[in-house]
């Protein structure tokens, strides 16, 4: 009885990734796609994707959920590397100076997001996701008509022919997978980018680290209850903050590596989506709203992006039409996010209900007393 | 004390990032070099082309050049070296050349003319800048995407 019950807990904990392992399990032998092809597309959205989904588990940690304002870093991430692009600094001379020009764009957005996200608490996910919407318009208002007329851009490659504004795509072709490529290692023709592994494995490490230093400690007990946290002397709002601008910083260098990958830059379009596929990746790796690992980052990568590869093949080999597979994937990656919210509500609810249940029952116990 | 160590540690913390930046943009400045085996005329003479100029660069060559042809290469960072072998007229003797130069940081584009270098001429002479116009289709307006018409934007995630 005892076994049934823990197997009953394991697979409704697990219930995310278990449904993603039995999607890919069914797919990938109706795609007909080759081992070494998939191995290969893995490791190189893996290499692209986790440094993004990292920059995930610090507002985690500090309580504030999952932060689609990561948005915004994805934003200073993409000016940064249009301003490289204009200034012509290739290679990985260009990377560098993309991440030092994203930090200061990355903390003032952060600061402004984590203070809306202080003024209101207990609603961060929505009101984040409300801000990234409100920071796409200033965004686009700074490229779209202050870049070429206020901020110096010099190449018409860049620059719109009407003389200001960025055109639509922004190439990064002579900065293109310059971090992959180097170091890079063939493994039975699986090429393994072993420079941005080991960017991420001290991303990793910090996080380790981090968690055990005096604000990583104060970003727990804040994520753990904050009124506790306010009482034990921990600045709360500060704390919040920190976590946030820490994870803004973080996704702009994860969306210069993402785009240095791609070898360009879809100006209007590139940082929109990314929020809601990197969370969604997050999940599927069985992560929750209030606890994730850099374990469930890795099994997340895997699976989500395995069913990225396979989806639109499979949804044409079954159909016939391949625009099934895309929409499934983007239609999945919406549910998994959906589902995972609905979970973490009911389980907040179970234990608000648990904790009135005990509380009335001692109240009782008291009153017979 | 402690705040005033804080200052300091950020202060050092912004010039060391600011330093990296700077030298970044030194290193990784990226130019493309166009090589020109081309007559030149500079002060009422003129230099003829070579009869065959083969550009080695960083050991590979980039091409095999008859007269009035142009190569290009990438470089990144104001040294450029290249080696190349000249032949001067049909059935001459190859003659085996190392060169390096130092690139502008402002231009873009440089183009390096060989008969000009080889005879020796001040750097103004073979060296100009590239200014690369526009195609029609480089000229023509964008439409701007709009949040609507991106349902499938992630898939390329």
């Amino acid at each position: 009885m005892k076994k049934d019950n823990k197997i009953f807990t394991f697979l409704r904990d697990n219930s995310v990734p278990i449904m993603f392992v039995i999607i890919c399990a069914v797919c990938i032998p109706v795609s007909g796609f080759s081992y070494s092809y998939l191995l290969n597309e893995i490791v190189t959205r893996m290499g692209r994707n986790i440094f993004l989904i990292l920059a995930l588990l610090i507002p985690i940690m500090s309580g504030m959920g999952l932060n689609f304002g990561m948005t915004l870093g994805a934003m200073a991430g993409e000016i940064a590397l249009i301003l490289v692009s204009d200034w012509q600094i290739w290679g990985i001379p260009g990377v560098v100076l993309a991440m030092i020009l994203s930090i200061p764009i990355s903390i003032l957005l952060g600061a402004f997001c984590g203070k809306i996200l202080n003024m209101a608490k207990g609603r961060e996910m929505i009101t984040s996701y409300i801000i990234s919407f409100f920071m796409n318009g200033i965004y686009q208002l700074v490229v779209l008509y202050m870049m070429g007329s206020i901020i110096p851009i010099k190449h018409f490659s860049v620059k719109l022919p009407r003389g200001y504004g960025i055109r639509n795509t922004v190439s990064l072709l002579n900065m293109r997978q310059c971090l992959d490529n180097l170091l890079a290692v063939r493994v039975g023709g699986v090429k393994i980018p072993v420079l941005t592994f080991m960017i991420i494995g001290v991303l990793c490490v910090f996080i380790v680290w981090f968690r055990k230093t005096k604000l990583g400690q104060d970003m727990r007990a804040v994520g753990q209850d904050m009124n506790v946290a306010r009482d034990a002397g921990i600045n709360v709002e500060r704390t919040r903050i920190i976590s946030i601008v820490m994870s803004t910083v973080l996704a702009g260098f994860g969306m210069v590596i993402y785009l240095q990958n791609m070898g360009n830059i879809a100006t209007y379009s590139s940082h929109s989506q990314i929020g809601m596929f990197c969370i969604a990746a997050l999940l599927v790796g069985g992560a929750s709203v209030d606890k994730a690992s850099i374990g469930n980052v890795f099994l997340g990568v895997i699976l989500f992006h395995t069913m990225f590869i396979v989806a639109p093949k499979a949804g044409a080999q079954i159909t016939g039409d391949s625009m099934i597979g895309e929409y499934f994937r983007v239609f999945v990656s919406y549910a998994v996010i959906t589902v995972a919210l609905i979970m973490y509500e009911t389980k907040k609810r179970k234990h608000k209900s648990a904790a009135a249940q005990q509380l009335q029952a001692a109240q009782n116990e008291e009153a017979a007393k | 004390m402690k705040n005033r160590r804080r200052f300091f540690f950020r202060l050092g913390a912004i010039a060391l990032l600011v330093a990296i930046a700077a030298c970044m943009m030194v290193i990784g400045r990226g130019h493309t070099v166009y090589i020109d085996n081309k007559s030149l005329e500079y002060e009422g003479e003129t230099y003829a082309p070579y009869y065959r100029a083969t550009v080695y660069v960083n050991g590979e060559r980039v091409s095999k050049l008859q007269p009035k042809e142009r190569a290009s290469a990438t470089n990144i960072g104001q040294s450029f070296s290249m080696t190349l072998e000249l032949i001067k007229e049909k059935g001459g003797e190859t003659e085996t050349v190392d060169i390096a130069i130092k690139l502008p940081y402002s231009m873009d584009g440089i183009i390096v003319n060989i008969p000009g270098y080889m005879a020796g001429l001040p750097q103004d002479a073979w060296m100009s800048e590239f200014v690369s116009t526009p195609t029609a289709a480089e000229m023509q307006d964008e439409e701007i995407p709009t949040e609507e018409e991106d349902v499938l934007a992630g898939a390329e995630f």
